[in-house]
């Protein structure tokens, strides 16, 4: 083997891969050109299905049966992929590429323990001792951070969290010390702090092996923090690469510079700078417009030219292998500043329309499903003492990482569960004990909500005018059929959808299309509380904007109080009013935006902070980690229930954070935190996100 | 005249099946041209497996229908032709009068009967009950599957504890039961149809009300219409004279099935039923966590609506698939009951109760048999074709 071969590690020429189904070829990707040098770590981003698996499965030459190379090469340590054999590619592919794909249990088997699953990758490509197998085994695992590494080896996949078992991956991937590894976005299914860690881990680690990275991700600031060079892809296609600094400093590309535009950096407000939604929609691959892909979106659009011939990449002079795809790319005047969008005036909260007031929802469950004799229950404590008001045309965000009680919460507040203590107040009606069978029409029609994944919040077997026509009826809204067939255009209307969509079946719609229909269903019956569950997260980043300005605009012009539930800190900051934050249903911190975004922090908060993306060069951040993970609701730790992870704990003298429930603090105007910390050390902390100065 | 040979006999065959081949070319030509408009049944004919066993079982179903008028036959299923009896294939009718079709062309039976016109009305007979049968199972298992898996709970250990039960029972050993005298003389079958029968019934005013349920003024008189059309076919079919159950008049009575009939239907209803509740619980406890459920459950839908409009159309892809395999399960059990003697009448022409006839002489003449068995082989086969190419394609794109 080469192994003193020092040119670069991976190097994909003018590649184009296309799936052929039975209607037509499916040009997926076309002319698709990048580097790898040993030690450099590569990202590639692009909105979904722009081609970034494929270019990754085009690597590991596993297109699958109707999938084919179809031009230019992939060459490995200079040897090109597409002519080797098969058992050539399998000794490659085990030993010096490895993949790491989003989720972590498609790479486990489920009946095999790990340290068996982890012993077999070099007893099989190196012949290894059972015994130096399990050395490296049990290296490997201490070298991604388990706790425990003997028990570990000794577990399950199930028996691990989503955390533990993308480590385990990782692990896995680095157990034949690989030259490659590509990550296909590694990190999605995770919750933010934990992803924090894994990227974290990815890049140590790729420092103390070598290791070069094809790192894939939809996430502009995660690339950001983790690759030192980066391709940006639009259907199929690379539209600019270059170094890190290069783009997105000195961005040569339209569409690159619309990414930009579109994401919540910090600054970014919904009134005074509002985001810039890229218009139209993603072309289909067969539907692609003759010359420039982005041709029918972009703003510098030039007719008869961007739209003549196909266009080639071109090199941006005076940067380090800085290219672009862009005929115009000098004549445009990138430092130019944003056009700015329709700035809007604040909107002030009115009055109080929904109270919560000491908040307790607990779950009884068998402590052991299959034995459990009666009254042998566990109790788990989904929302604890939640206290909180909400105005007219409020947003108010709640933030927090799964089994933070943000759904529970969500159910009760809608009437598919009752509250186990407490109130919730609707214009000074308690609902808390109602369930929804119970509430009245107009009641139910108030409070809706809109749901986390666009693929699932519409049945696939009903048209989208159909589903809209339904709450109408449900909501006793329209007299008759032709008068709520017009109410459901003027939602279509609303919510910025063709009319003709009506007929539609949900599975002709693109992620963001479903979402506005559900969005259009939640108002049909001109509700003034909509929980929105992770509206966007399922969403691509130039859709988001889209999406959420609609949100805002309906909100504007309804007056509807928004409870918007997310785990991105970024787009919280972006539209909420004031923000709220669980941790373990508990309120750990709750405030006006500006209180919970500046110190003092609620240690929870402060590490969320820092463990967020944030794809801007100008920011630095306090680097904060936490370790482990998020303990589980059925055995909450004692005392507070941030304690196991927080790195203020041994700040508070006598143990108090492990023995007592912090009570709630009031910071005064209305800011308050629940943490032992005194007033001194709150006003000590400093703040984690600092934007240097132009 | 001699007899045909070979190569004769199924010219004639061919000949005689003209009308089948016509109707097949047609649908093959009309759902090929159209078949990218045609959803899941379109997308049939891109798989070869489908395309097989769609054919061979619209090939039955066409033979079914063409010889319920009459078409195909060469003679009357049931008259019996002197001289013709246990004759090998071919043999040409003696003394053959103008008019009638000189040869038996699968020769005859036992009876001196034709066995191909047999085969060809025995299809008929085939073709209708058992998609009936299988639909009543259906209702049956969807009605008590939807709850047991929406609800989960008490209702669903009671309800699966119930279907594993019936499952566990040996099934001939249950026909057996059914149609001892003894036991059709306490009622028990008329009473089990009774019971079963009623769930088609529940099962479409579930389904109207729930979805008209906020426009009274059209759901009312639509259930009191569809309801009372049912009730009236119901009540026909429970209601037996000379039985335990004689609930309407003559007058009213609009038809009377044959005893082994209405037992065979109970029985086919009844082990199956438990299969398809399996099927249904297990997917509506999948699609009850999606998030259009959610949806519904909170702008306020009630729990049948749920289950009836937005779990169970998207469970139909493996349903529909089940739905043809059960079929063809259902035809084999009527095979099998035929040939213990149960359930239809001894003359009737189906498959299961013609290999039983030929059975006994099977060593000296194997056509009486063979001929219904390799018909009810290849239906059968084409049935569980057709659903491995549903399968296949509902899983594609
Ligand atoms: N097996 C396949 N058959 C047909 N088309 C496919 C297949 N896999 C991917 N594609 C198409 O190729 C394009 C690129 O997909 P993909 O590489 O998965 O994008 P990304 O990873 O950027 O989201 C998409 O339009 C997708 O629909
Ligand atoms: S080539 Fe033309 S259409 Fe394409 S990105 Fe450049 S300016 Fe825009
Ligand atoms: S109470 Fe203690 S453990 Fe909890 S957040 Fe405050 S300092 Fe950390
Ligand atoms: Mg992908």
């Amino acid at each position: 083997m080469t192994d003193d071969y020092d040119g670069p590690i991976l190097e994909i020429e003018s590649l184009s891969i296309s799936f052929f189904t039975r209607l037509r070829e499916i040009p997926a990707v076309m002319d698709f050109s990048v580097k790898v040098m040993p030690g450099e770590a590569v990202g590639l981003v692009g909105e979904s299905g722009c081609g970034k698996s494929t270019v990754a499965l085009g690597v590991m030459q596993d297109l699958g049966k109707n999938g084919r190379v179809v031009g230019g090469s992939i060459k490995f340590k200079g040897r090109d992929l597409n002519t080797m054999s098969q058992e050539e590619l399998r000794q490659i592919r085990g030993s010096e590429i490895a993949m790491i794909y989003q989720e972590p249990m498609a790479s486990l088997n489920p009946a095999m323990k790990i340290g068996r699953q982890l012993m077999e990758v070099p007893m099989i490509h190196r012949g290894s001792s059972e015994k130096e197998a399990y050395d490296r085994a049990l290296q490997v695992v201490t070298d991604v951070k388990l706790p425990d590494p003997k028990r570990i080896l000794d577990a399950y996949p199930h028996q691990l969290s989503g955390g533990q078992q993308q480590r385990i991956v990782i692990a896995m991937a680095l157990m034949a010390e690989p030259s490659l590894l590509i990550l296909d976005e590694p990190t999605t299914a995770l919750d933010v702090t934990v992803e924090a860690a894994v990227v974290e881990l990815v890049k140590e680690l790729g420092k103390k092996y070598g290791t070069s990275m094809l790192f894939i991700s939809h996430n502009l600031g995660l690339v950001l923090e983790t690759c030192d060079r980066l391709c940006v892809m639009y259907s199929g296609e690379a539209v600019e690469t270059g170094s890190i600094k290069d783009v997105f400093d000195e961005m040569q590309h339209p569409y690159t510079q619309a990414l930009f535009r579109s994401i919540p950096l910090p600054g970014a407000d919904k009134n005074a700078r509002p985001l810039r939604a890229i218009p139209g929609n993603f072309p289909l691959p067969h539907e692609r417009p003759p010359g420039c892909n982005f041709g029918p979106r972009c703003d510098y659009f030039e007719a008869g030219r961007c739209d003549a011939t196909d266009i080639r990449m071109a090199e941006v002079p005076g940067n380090d292998r800085h290219r672009t795809r862009c005929l115009r790319f000098q004549e445009i005047d990138w430092q130019a500043p944003m056009e700015a969008g329709d700035t809007t005036l604040k909107s002030e909260p009115g009055r109080v329309v929904l109270k919560m007031d000491n908040l307790k929802k607990y779950y009884e469950v068998a402590a052991n499903a299959l034995f459990g004799k009666r009254g042998d229950t566990k109790v788990v404590k989904a929302n604890e003492t939640l206290s909180f008001e909400a105005r007219e045309s409020e947003t108010l965000a709640i933030v927090g990482e799964s089994g933070c009680g943000k759904s529970t919460f969500a159910k009760v507040l809608m009437g598919l569960e009752t509250a186990t203590d407490g109130q919730i107040l609707l214009d000074n009606r308690n609902i808390e004990s109602t369930p929804i069978e119970a509430r009245d029409t107009q009641t139910i029609a108030d409070v809706q909500m809109v749901f986390q994944n666009p693929f699932d919040t519409l049945n696939p077997s009903m048209t989208v005018g159909r589903q809209i026509i339904r709450a109408l009826e449900v909501f006793g809204i329209g007299t008759n059929d032709a008068e709520r067939r017009e109410r459901m255009l003027q939602l279509l209307d609303l919510v910025k959808l063709p009319r003709a969509f009506a007929d539609r079946m949900p599975r002709q719609l693109s992620g963001g299309q479903k979402q506005r229909v559900g969005i259009a269903r939640a108002f049909a019956g001109n509700a003034r509380i909509v929980v929105a569950d992770e509206p966007v997260s399922a969403l691509d980043v130039s859709v988001q904007a889209a999406v959420t300005d609609l949100l805002m605009e309906i909100q504007r012009e309804q007056k509807t109080t928004l409870l918007f539930i997310s785990h991105d800190l970024s787009i919280v900051r972006y539209l909420s009013d004031r923000v709220m934050v669980m941790y373990l249903g508990h309120v750990v911190e709750l405030g006006t935006t500006d209180q919970v975004f500046a110190p003092p922090y609620h240690p929870y908060t402060e590490a969320l902070l820092s463990a967020v993306p944030i794809a801007d060069t100008r920011v630095t951040k306090k680097h904060i980690v936490l370790e482990g993970d998020i303990p589980s609701a059925m055995n909450p730790p004692s005392g507070c229930p941030f304690q196991t992870r927080c790195r203020w704990k041994s700040q508070v003298p006598g143990g108090l954070c492990e023995k007592d429930v912090p009570p709630v603090r009031q910071l005064g105007d209305g800011h308050q935190v629940k943490c032992h910390l005194s007033d001194e050390q709150l006003a000590s902390m400093e703040p984690v996100i600092q934007i240097a100065a132009e | 005249m001699e007899p045909l040979n070979w190569f004769e006999i199924i010219t004639r065959v061919f000949i005689q099946f003209i009308p089948v081949w016509v109707a097949l070319v047609v649908v093959f030509t009309l759902s090929m041209v159209y078949k990218r408009r045609l959803g899941l049944y379109g997308k049939l004919f891109d798989s070869t497996i489908g395309m097989i066993g769609f054919a061979l079982v619209m090939f039955w179903v066409f033979t079914g229908i063409f010889g319920a008028m009459d078409l195909i036959i060469t003679h009357d299923p049931l008259s019996q032709v002197s001289g013709m009896k246990n004759k090998a294939p071919g043999t040409p009718l003696a003394g053959a009068e103008e008019g009638y079709y000189p040869y038996y062309l699968f020769g005859g039976d036992n009876l001196a009967r034709d066995v191909f016109s047999r085969m060809v009305k025995g299809a008929w007979v085939v073709v209708q009950i058992a998609p009936m049968a299988t639909v009543f199972a259906f209702m049956v298992g969807i009605t008590l599957g939807l709850p047991a898996g929406y609800y989960g709970g008490k209702l669903d250990t009671f309800l699966s504890f119930l279907a594993n039960l019936i499952l566990a029972f040996p099934v001939i050993l249950l026909f057996y039961l059914l149609v001892t005298p003894e036991i059709v003389d306490t009622g028990i079958p008329n009473y089990m149809a009774m019971v079963l029968f009623i769930f088609p019934i529940i099962f479409v005013g579930v389904l109207l009300n729930s979805r008209y349920r906020t426009q009274p003024k059209v759901r009312t008189p639509m259930l009191i219409v569809v309801l009372g059309i049912m009730g009236w076919l119901y009540l026909s079919l429970i209601s037996q004279p000379g039985t335990a159950l004689k609930l309407l008049p003559d007058a009213v009575d609009l038809f009377n099935l044959q005893g082994g009939i209405l037992v065979v239907f109970v029985s086919v209803v009844f082990v199956n039923s438990p299969t398809v509740f399996r099927i249904v619980r297990g997917l509506t406890m999948d699609i009850k966590t999606r998030d259009y459920v959610a949806a519904a459950q909170t702008r306020g839908e009630r729990p049948w609506y749920i289950m009836l409009w937005e779990i169970l159309p998207n469970a139909r892809g493996p349903l529909i698939v089940d739905f043809c395999l059960r079929i063809g399960y259902t035809t084999i059990l009527l095979g099998t009951l035929g040939f213990f003697g149960l359930g239809l009448p001894p003359e009737s022409p189906d498959w299961g109760t013609t290999i039983n006839d030929g059975r006994r002489l099977l060593q000296v003449y194997l056509h009486p048999a063979i001929v219904p068995a390799v018909a009810l082989l290849s239906m059968v086969l084409g049935l569980n074709l057709l659903a491995d190419g549903l399968r296949e394609e509902s899983l594609r794109d």
